[in-house]
């Protein structure tokens, strides 16, 4: 890590000092720890899991000056390894559902990583920004219109009280993506007029059931397959691609989504009630078509990518561009997954702290989106969604690990009830 | 008619119409002011479509005479000619006698060995391509419905029965009927010409409510029940993408002109099972033909409900294909999108050089007879088989790579792939009834 080499301490604390300043001079209220004399970022982790895992370490890796401080799971298995990876104290180990809590609530914490499931972020991020730290946090970080408006609110809070918030929707941080996408918002392709993308794949991990385990306890270890948890996989992996098209199209959100899918293959019930396959149009301004698919199917093709199309070329949005503007990508490659804490923490250390809330919060909306509208068949628009929808997924502020809940039944068309949909009076045909 | 006339001197006599016909502005018009130039009408298939086809023929030219029917089923041979004899407006032009009425399952061979011009193909598609390589053979001119096959043997069947028919004069048209309609033939020959630009992306949807599922009438055998209820095996339909989307997925392989290179599709059935009238009607099925209904889910057929595909053209261009039947948003139509417009298809063209249509609108579903009576009295035959097949096989790919989860391109349908879902005539004859299992999404690529 170049950084980490070459930044002083002296740089440091002058960088921290200027964050500071700046900080000041706008007004923001919530402190910052490092301002008050200390040049080291304290993180605290939420969730430790494998990506919880992976971002303390990316992150440590990303910039010099970086110390796992805290730590916090739903549970103390989980906590084991960041705690001996990173030398944690014992009394700076939380377990538990509000572990997250105990995390923010200490003073000289000042970044915490949120890297539980999904179903968990719009909760957590309120917290974090309400205790006043920086935030980075794993994609998505929604899983129902409910979660999406508490992370715009908080993002929007974020901003008021200066604080930073970078999602992991690494992509936006990875030099081809980043190049290739400048010149695409230049317009070296024209005007978009079609775009693809796919998270085509095998299957993943699966938790099965143990004797022991309540119902909330095995949905919480095995939360990929349920869809208050991970928003479905359409959610949890693909809002990285749907992600890539908003960006080409300026971070404008798709005006109606059209989603079908199911659940084919997979169909055991270790593997909860979320799909194995998603296919949804989504129609961007100007009557702009895409298409969106997601699979997680042993043994099928894989294929994660994007491809935008305009009326002069196109490109993979990686590091390539056709047409009259042809184009490579020849720069330096980075791992993304640290760069975007290289970004966070210097946009913290600049005193202009990154604020990717709302548009990963737009990003995950989308796929959201897409699910509802396979889940139910209806085609809708996003104006609907956001204002009409009342699927509200959040965990309940009492829940226990010890409750009972039974798991969703698999959506069918015609069954399944998209909240507030009857309402508009528009049931569908057939 | 002359009832002497044999095949050969009633076409020579079409031919020589034709002649006269040619210059005049309508064919339709010159030959019912002429009153003569029979030709003579043989329809397989007796359903819905099938009758329906056979309006349509009626309607396109009054020099058609109706004089063999053919169907699995005998009663529906008997309501079918019962029927149309009692109709007012054809009288006179219902020439069947009990002798020219075919049944079971080889009664398309039977109908191709009759002394009619033309023969109306309106089956289940399964059978298409043995139907027309009889009747080719036979010297009979073909109007054949969509789709034209349900695997990828019954497509290169069909292929060589077109080649079949260039050879020995006789036309083949299709029931795609958008391709017969003035405002589409216009507007393609525009997008052909470029005014959309070079295409880059398009879509076609049908995405409906449902369809009937038949039960099984005393007396059928379950393969009979099957041939009944024939939508919902994919040995019979080609499954809804083959069935019914084909008429979109036609259209933008007009678009292009030719099939995609390559597909990929997710898709499943999340829905039929749970249909709660369809579930009756396949327990009743499955008490009849098994005096229990544990094993009600083999009765309840094995298509799917929802394939969402993208077909990757020569040129890159990477086209969305949506069809399906649930409960939900109803979709049909298509979209093609250019570097420098758009079109519906249809009548539009927006962009640099919108345009909308605004001649005549013609019925295509009766236009297409005419299309096709006309090339037959002009001698200059029409023969669609190949494009059909092609149109067919681009369902047919789609429908592989979904059931499979595998990349498909063009060159392995037509090259490597040995699918082939329809069984024997000598099985058919035998009576075996086929299942398959429903596809998983990650079936073994055939």
């Amino acid at each position: 890590m170049t950084h980490k080499q070459k930044l002083t301490r002296r740089e440091l604390l002058r960088s921290s000092a200027v964050a500071a300043g700046t900080l000041v001079l706008t007004g923001a209220p919530g402190p910052l720890a490092y301002a008050q004399g200390s040049d080291t970022i304290r993180v605290g982790v939420v969730g430790c899991g494998g990506r919880g895992s992976g971002a303390a370490h990316n992150c440590v890796e990303s910039s010099a000056g970086v110390q796992i401080v805290a730590l916090a799971d739903t549970f103390a298995d989980r906590i084991e390894k960041l705690k001996g990876d990173f030398k944690v104290p014992e009394d700076r180990c939380f377990v538990g559902l509000d572990a997250y809590k105990k995390v923010m609530a200490l003073d000289d914490v000042n970044l915490v990583i949120l890297a539980t499931p999904p179903g968990f972020r719009p909760v957590q991020l309120a917290e974090a920004i309400r205790q006043g730290k920086h935030v980075f946090m794993e994609k998505p970080v929604a899983v129902c219109p409910a979660g999406i408006k508490m992370v715009i609110e908080a993002s929007e809070l974020a901003e008021q009280k200066g604080l930073g918030i970078v999602a992991g929707t690494q992509r936006r941080h990875q030099n081809e993506y980043v190049e290739t996408m400048k010149r695409v918002l230049d317009g070296a392709i024209g005007e978009i007029v079609s775009a693809q993308c796919y998270w085509n794949m095998g299957g993943l991990w699966c938790h099965k059931r143990q004797a022991n385990e309540s119902d909330i306890e095995w949905q919480i270890r095995n939360w990929l397959y349920f869809t208050w948890l991970s928003g479905d996989h359409i959610c949890e992996q693909h809002v990285h691609n749907i992600d890539v098209v908003n960006w080409a199209f300026g971070d404008v959100l798709p005006e109606t989504a059209h989603g079908i899918g199911g659940r084919q293959f997979r169909t055991g019930e270790e593997y909860g009630h979320i799909f194995d396959h998603f296919g949804v149009e989504f129609t961007y301004p100007n009557d702009v078509r895409t298409i969106s698919t997601c699979r997680q199917i042993e043994g099928t093709a894989g294929n994660v990518s994007e491809r935008v199309v305009g009326t002069k070329g196109w490109t993979d949005c990686y590091s390539r561009i056709e047409g009259e503007n042809r184009w490579r990508y020849r720069g330096p490659r980075s791992d993304a997954y640290v760069q975007e804490h290289t970004d966070l923490i210097k946009s913290i250390r600049d005193g202009k702290p990154l604020n990717e809330g709302k548009r990963i919060a737009n990003s995950t909306l989308c796929a959201i989106m897409g699910r509802e509208s396979a889940y139910s068949r209806q085609q809708f628009k996003t104006s609907w969604f956001t204002s009409r929808c009342t699927l509200d997924l959040l965990p309940a502020a009492d829940l226990k690990l010890s409750d009972s809940r039974p798991v969703p039944a698999v959506a069918v068309p015609g069954q399944y009830e998209l909240p507030g949909w009857t309402q508009q009076g528009r049931r569908n045909r057939g | 008619m002359a009832s002497s006339d044999n095949d050969k001197s009633t076409l020579r006599k079409n031919a020589a119409t034709a002649g006269v016909v040619a210059a005049a502005a309508s064919i339709g018009q010159m030959a019912h002011a002429q009153g003569s130039g029979k030709i003579k009408v043989g329809l397989l298939g007796c359903g819905g479509r099938g009758n329906g086809a056979l309006e349509q023929c009626l309607q396109a030219d009054p020099g058609i005479e109706v004089i063999a029917m053919a169907d699995l089923f005998e009663g529906k041979v008997r309501r079918t000619r019962d029927n149309f004899m009692k109709k007012e407006q054809y009288q006179g032009r219902i020439k069947i006698d009990d002798d020219h009425l075919y049944w079971g399952y080889d009664c398309y061979e039977k109908l191709a060995r009759c002394e009619a011009d033309l023969l109306l193909m309106a089956t289940a598609p399964a059978f298409r391509g043995r139907q027309m390589m009889a009747a080719i053979k036979a010297g009979k001119h073909i109007f054949t419905e969509k789709p034209v096959a349900t695997d990828v043997a019954g497509c290169k069947e069909v292929m060589a029965a077109s080649k079949l028919a260039k050879e020995k004069g006789l036309a083949i048209v299709c029931g795609t009927q958008r391709r017969h309609e003035f405002s589409r033939m216009e507007l393609m020959k525009r997008i052909h010409d470029g005014a959309i630009g070079e295409l880059v992306g398009g879509q076609c949807y049908w995405y409906g409510g449902g369809i009937w599922f038949r039960g099984a009438s005393d007396g059928m055998s379950e393969l009979d029940w099957q041939c009944e209820n024939w939508y919902h095996f994919t040995w019979l339909s080609g499954d809804q993408i083959c069935e019914q989307h084909i008429h979109n997925i036609d259209v933008l392989n007009w678009c292009f002109n030719g099939p995609p290179a390559r597909f990929m599709a997710v898709g499943g059935r999340q829905w039929r099972d749970a249909n709660q009238d369809q579930v009756r009607i396949a327990k009743e099925v499955c008490r009849k033909f098994t005096g229990g209904e544990d094993n009600w889910q083999k009765y309840s057929g094995d298509i799917w409900d929802h394939i969402y595909a993208e077909f990757e053209y020569p040129n890159g261009a990477r086209c969305l294909s949506f069809s399906g039947h649930s409960p939900g948003t109803g979709r049909n139509g298509e979209k093609i999108v250019g570097t420098k417009g758009t079109s519906d298809c249809n009548h539009n063209i927006t962009g640099q050089n919108a345009w909308t249509y605004q001649g005549e609108n013609v019925d295509g579903m009766l236009r297409e007879h005419i299309d096709l009576i006309q090339s037959i009295r002009s001698g200059n035959v029409l023969n669609e088989g190949q494009r059909i097949a092609e149109s067919t096989l681009t369902a047919i790919g789609a429908r592989i790579a979904a059931f499979t989860g595998q990349e498909v391109t063009w060159d392995w349908l037509m090259n490597e792939s040995k699918q082939s879902l329809v069984p024997s005539q000598a099985d058919l004859m035998a009576g075996k009834p086929l299942y398959h299992a429903v596809a998983t999404g990650c079936d073994p690529l055939v």
